[in-house]
């Protein structure tokens, strides 16, 4: 009972001095789900980005990866507990509309990363965009093929957004070179064991394979299992920078991986959302540059993500591609 | 012998003239489906794809002859596929921990049966519909898994125990050793032993069963159990061959292996079917992806023609029931 009562006592003094540090905001950030590794780093970066501003994070993540009517309860919760501003990822960038509606309706600050929304009022957009870096990440792979051969396409979930505009890439580098032959364009849903087993179905029908364009790094590792267990090689890029694919980058099994920077998305999305909320300039849109991760650049990558540092301010506005 | 068998013998025999019969349409339609592909492709008939189809088959046996004993009770086992993601990465930890393969194997398959058992619990001393049962226990796991990986995973084991999903023996794969051993087991089980009739019975008349003297509770038990632990080998086999274990690394495989028990002609209420038309169903499903991937057919049209398959094999199914 006494302890009770402390606590009640002490819970308002706590309040106040959390309120007198004059920061100390709540950031929700919503992502797609616990699987992809790719949110992860958007994650930590939010909360490197708020730790370094002194704000706190709250994490919305659907248990159901990429429920579409999960992540809209979860804006209806947000919505009543207030936090000082939201960085969204939305599930799906047309079904979500009406949630970032909700929260404009409740009057919270909100910025969007990742998938561009189609509708709703945000800050800013701070994302990457699929196409450049399916093309860039294409590019890469045709080129240390010399600018000829085999290639194929391991495809992610059909119909998703960000299968549709990596795979728009990968073609339009396919154009590129007139001597490259595409022998196939298969789904693997972003599987590693189904891309596994496409690989191998389609070695039984190519002899010959010199490329694999795959749309994750999950399904690149699942290609490579299929080349070596047939003792065949080919060139293999994918596309997230995992730390899984960044170490086949460095015992030489994959050739790159195409990395749109989750870590710096989570970050000046974060910084974004705080310096609005202090009345500090922001800028309205970074489309960040894809990076192709191959054994020359890999270092950065290879650090545990918990030890990466957000950039400074002037750095990141620096890659602003439209500002206030 | 107790009376109580003597009184199924007979109704079990008419089961299983007709289960033959079933049998027999779905190896036609296996037949049928490669006599089309050997015709359509050049690389169909060769000794190699052969062995790829019975291996990629292998995995998707393991799930799902643990479920065909399941589904014959008459119930439903949804959380195979989390089961395979927790079993994985415990394992898959254990492995990287100790070095150990053996360890490996051990924590694989005592997840994975301690899960399964579990659910028998559930479904036996809670009275819980084991659709509700194990769906709850998917989100248990996926809640467990998915916190335990953040997203990460973890990757690397020694080639002693990579053999278990990669490796030959005699120009055959092991997977498919490990198959045909558990397609014998279950078979004799199911046919052969009392304990397998008396689950039979209990999917065509649980009231029956109970009254005729047959410890239902301790049969169902031991189902789910052994559902469980299909899936604590099929995760070994996964970790084994793919070389690395996710949170999600199962996930897609809850729906094709109860696809696979349902085209091999198990009734979902229970009572029909056999272990063996299991393994045709699980052969029929791989036959077709990999059929289209040798085909090179667009990416777009592969769920259609998946979804096709399946209803059209469970629709002929009950048409020739109706007719026997």
């Amino acid at each position: 009972m006494t302890y009770l009562k402390t606590l009640a006592l002490s819970l308002p003094a706590a309040m106040l001095a959390t309120a007198a540090l004059a920061d100390g905001e709540t950031i929700a950030v919503f992502t797609k789900n616990h699987t992809n590794p790719f949110f992860q780093t958007i994650r930590v970066g939010a909360d490197a980005a708020a730790k370094a501003l002194n704000a706190k994070t709250i994490h919305y993540i659907p248990t159901k990866p990429d429920s579409i009517p999960e992540q809209l309860s979860q804006i209806e919760d947000v919505v009543v507990k207030k936090p000082s501003a939201i960085v969204f990822v939305p599930v799906d960038y047309k079904a979500m509309v009406p949630g970032v509606e909700k929260i404009n309706d409740a009057n919270i600050p909100v910025v969007n990363t990742t998938d561009r929304s189609a509708g709703g009022k945000f800050l800013a957009f701070i994302g990457a965009d699929d196409y450049s870096l399916g093309l860039e990440t294409a590019r890469y792979m045709l080129k240390a093929m010399g600018g000829k051969g085999n290639v194929v396409i391991i495809e992610g979930v059909k119909g998703s957004l960000t299968n549709v505009d990596r795979v728009r890439g990968f073609n339009e580098a396919i154009k590129e070179f007139k001597e490259v032959k595409l022998l196939a364009s298969q789904p693997a849903n972003y599987q590693r064991l189904q891309a596994l087993q496409v690989m191998e179905n389609l070695m039984q029908s190519h002899q010959k394979i010199d490329g694999v364009l795959a749309a994750n790094d999950a399904m690149a590792i699942g290609a490579i299992e299929a080349l070596d267990g047939a003792n065949r090689k080919a060139l293999i890029v994918g596309i997230n920078g995992t730390k899984e694919a960044v170490d086949a980058i460095k015992t030489g099994k994959l050739l790159a991986s195409g990395d749109y920077n989750g870590f710096l998305q989570g970050c000046i999305g974060t910084m974004v959302a705080i310096r609005a909320l202090r009345k500090e300039a922001i800028v309205t849109e970074v489309v960040l540059k894809p990076t192709v991760i191959d054994k020359t650049n890999y270092q950065p990558y290879d650090t545990a993500l918990e030890t990466r540092s957000c950039p400074k301010w002037d750095e990141a506005a620096a890659m602003a591609t439209k500002t206030n | 012998m107790s009376t109580s068998d003597n009184i199924l013998a007979p109704a079990s025999r008419i089961h299983l003239s007709q289960d033959v019969v079933q049998v027999l349409y779905r190896l036609l339609a296996a037949g049928l489906l490669c006599i089309a592909l050997a015709l359509l492709t050049e690389s169909f008939l060769n000794l190699n794809n052969l062995l790829n189809v019975l291996r990629q088959a292998s995995l998707l046996f393991f799930l799902a002859s643990g479920l065909t004993l399941v589904i014959l009770t008459g119930g439903l086992d949804l959380s195979v596929g989390a089961n395979i993601g927790i079993s994985a990465c415990l394992a898959a930890t254990a492995i990287k921990a100790t070095g150990s393969p053996a360890l490996g194997v051990l924590v694989g398959l005592g997840v994975g049966s301690l899960v399964g058992f579990f659910n028998g619990l559930m479904v036996t001393k809670l009275r819980i519909p084991s659709f509700i049962a194990t769906y709850g226990m998917l989100w248990v796991l996926h809640g467990v898994t998915y916190y335990y990986m953040a997203g990460e995973t973890i990757h690397g084991f020694p080639p002693g125990f990579r053999q278990i999903g990669s490796g030959y023996f005699l120009g055959v794969p092991i997977p498919v050793y490990l198959m045909v051993t558990f397609l014998a087991v279950g078979m004799f089980f199911a046919q052969r032993t009392n304990w397998g009739q008396q689950i039979y019975a209990i999917g065509a008349n649980p009231v029956a069963a109970r009254l005729s003297g047959i410890p239902v509770n301790v049969r169902l038990i031991l189902v789910y159990t052994v559902s469980g632990a299909m899936a604590g080998i099929a995760s070994i086999v996964f970790l084994a061959r793919l070389n690395s274990a996710e949170g999600d690394i199962g996930e897609a495989m809850t729906l094709p292996a109860i696809a696979a028990v349902l085209i091999g002609g198990t009734s979902l209420f229970g009572g029909v079917g056999t272990v063996f038309g299991t393994f045709v169903g699980a052969l029929i499903l791989t036959l077709v992806l990999n059929g289209m991937n040798l085909l090179a057919v667009n990416a777009n049209w592969q769920p259609l023609v998946t979804g096709v398959i399946v209803v059209l094999a469970v629709w002929l199914d009950m048409y020739g029931r109706r007719r026997t």
